[in-house]
């Protein structure tokens, strides 16, 4: 088997009114988490699913360690998907359910026990499926995601319904699977999140590529600047110091006075200069979050 | 592909439906038995009363109507194919299920991430779906035999199972079910919703016949020729019933060849069209 690099190119799809995926490439490189963002109805599902082989492109490709999904001899011993958590039968086991994605794929039944160990769910492997909790559902998600072991993982919107535990759960799971070299693609709107989990960053809307690249990257290309946060008492006096020395200065809604064009070190000087007390310096750097808004600002529009 | 048989086959042992289909099986064909042997006691021992007053020509045509009816190969087919009615509705609405449950319970994506190739699962939903009817009519024939080689000795008539009129009909008996089976694959593909695709088969089975007699009768109004009553057969149930009847189902029926040749082009059709949906629409 080859790399597991994911490659899109050129993938569209056009449905009636609606082109929910126009011309989208991008790669995903293996040993890594590459975080896919975002805004509801931008695509991301869609995408997946034609890189899966479920939804039928209208133009371009996907491919898979250069095969199309398709063409992959044995595409669970390949890839892992986890598309929706609530998709196995009612009044079927857990275990059952496993077995008969196992049937298909050719692989061993015991490979259905060692799963449920690897994701926790061994209590309740004989339980039918409307007993099992949101979170339980996720797990028996990724269970069946690892039957085949999988050199690439594809996951859309896993923290849904996790609880807080379970969300940490799952960041060390799939921090654990990129450290082995495998292949992770994470589709997500929880940006914080994204931000302690991804390595890289794909970021669509409205069907179309915005930005791709490492997150330290992403973030840093941004025109937002860093942004010091500075409370005093003699807020007049140091503003004055600080105009002088080349800085923009506006004052917060509390009070505080919110500084950019110069460094915290440089602030500290100018205070002590002009003997004024301290109550608070910290460096306000844009996070994931404020990148998103901005990169993805009017583009998210119901369509 | 055989694996993918596997699969299929343990979809429906690891839920409820397949026990659930046999018990309601096994209860329908226990009824209809017992109205086919009570028809058949009273058939057997009825003994012909013409009026005296009938014309020479409609005497014999009763007579022999009455002489096909009377025959114990006739009863005899009668018994050995009960529950075939209920018995074939319910290997289509299994067949439906097979499709249809992928969709209600959301674990189509999850069959087709492990077999990209579309027609590869219809094929083994096709085969998975006769090999559960074959299950079922084995089930319903021995119940059938048993109870009609008791029956037939109790009456004191000869049980004909050796003659080919009655084994033929047992065998396309068989294949009356496995067909059905292919139609419930090829229904639920084509209506994907379950409820939908259940009710709209089961009211064809169950009225189709009926709607397509009266259909006919009315048609037949309007052209007055025989082959517009014959054309009944291509109403699905109706080929199926004449396929299974030894004797004429109504005097214009086709012999049985043809609804046996009706019923096997539309088992065909639906499974072509139930493939052909199925690769082409999107899972989403």
């Amino acid at each position: 088997m080859s790399d597991g690099r994911i490659v899109v190119s050129g993938l569209t799809k056009q449905y009636k009114n609606v082109r929910a995926v126009d011309d989208l490439s991008f790669t995903v490189e293996p040993g890594r988490v590459t975080g896919f963002l975002g805004p509801n109805g931008a695509g991301k599902t869609t995408t997946l699913r034609m890189v899966l082989n479920l939804v039928t492109p209208t133009a371009g490709t996907a491919t898979i360690g250069g095969q199309r999904y398709a063409d992959l001899p044995d595409p669970l011993r390949t890839v892992g998907a986890i598309l929706e958590a609530s998709a196995a039968h009612k009044g079927r086991t857990g275990r059952n359910h496993l077995r008969v994605i196992c049937a298909a794929a050719g692989l061993p039944d015991q490979r259905a026990d060692e799963v449920l160990e690897l994701v926790g769910l061994t209590p309740a492997a004989k339980r039918k499926f409307k007993g099992f909790s949101l979170g339980m559902r996720q797990r028996l998600g990724i269970a069946a995601a690892m039957l085949g072991d999988p050199k690439v993982l594809i996951l859309d919107e896993p923290a849904n319904g996790l609880d807080p535990e379970g969300i940490r759960w799952m960041r060390g799971f799939l921090r654990n699977l990129a450290s082995e070299g495998r292949t992770v693609l994470v589709s997500s709107h929880l940006l914080s999140e994204m931000e302690l989990l991804a390595d890289d960053v794909v970021i669509i809307a409205a069907g179309r590529l915005v930005r791709q690249g490492p997150v330290a990257e992403v973030v840093g290309s941004m025109s937002t600047n860093a942004r010091v946060r500075v409370r005093t008492p003699q807020a007049e006096l140091l503003t004055k110091e600080l105009t002088q020395a080349g800085a923009t200065v506006a004052t917060g809604t509390d009070g505080a006075l919110l500084v950019t064009g110069v460094e915290a070190p440089a602030i500290g000087a100018a205070a002590l200069r002009v003997s004024a007390e301290l109550h608070e310096l910290v460096t306000e750097r844009p996070d994931l979050e404020h990148v998103f808004l901005e990169l993805t600002q009017g583009k998210a529009t119901i369509r | 592909m055989i694996r993918l048989i596997r699969s299929e086959i343990l979809k429906i042992r690891t839920t409820n439906t397949w026990w659930i289909f046999a018990l309601a099986s096994v209860l329908t064909t226990g009824l209809t038995l017992a109205v086919n042997c009570a028809q058949a006691h009273y058939y057997l021992n009825e003994k012909l009363n013409l009026p005296s007053d009938l014309p020479a020509d409609q005497a014999e045509q009763a007579r022999q109507q009455f002489a096909a009816q009377h025959q114990v190969v006739t009863q005899s087919v009668n018994v050995f194919t009960s529950g075939q009615f209920f018995g074939c509705l319910f290997v289509a609405l299994l067949g439906i299920l097979l499709i249809t449950n992928e969709y209600y319970h959301q674990t189509a994506t999850a069959t087709f991430l492990a077999t990209p190739h579309r027609s590869r699962i219809v094929t083994a939903k096709l085969i998975t779906g006769i090999a559960y009817a074959a299950v079922f009519w084995l089930l319903t024939t021995v119940i059938d035999l048993v109870t009609g080689v008791i029956f037939f000795r109790v009456e004191g008539f000869a049980n004909h199972l050796g003659d080919w009129d009655v084994s033929r009909a047992v065998l396309l008996n068989l294949m009356a079910f496995a067909i059905w089976a292919v139609f419930g694959v090829g229904f639920g593909a084509l209506i994907r919703s379950q409820i939908g695709a259940t009710i709209t088969v089961t009211v064809l089975y169950v009225v189709g016949m009926l709607a397509a007699q009266i259909v006919f009768a009315v048609l037949h109004q309007f052209i007055k020729k025989d082959w517009v009553l014959t054309l009944q057969v291509v109403v699905p149930s109706t080929a199926s019933q004449i396929m299974l009847s030894p004797v004429k189902l109504f005097p214009q029926s086709p012999p049985q060849w043809v609804g046996a040749i009706v019923l096997i082009g539309y088992g065909i059709l639906a499974g072509l069209i139930g493939t052909l949906i199925l690769r082409k629409r999107d899972v989403s």
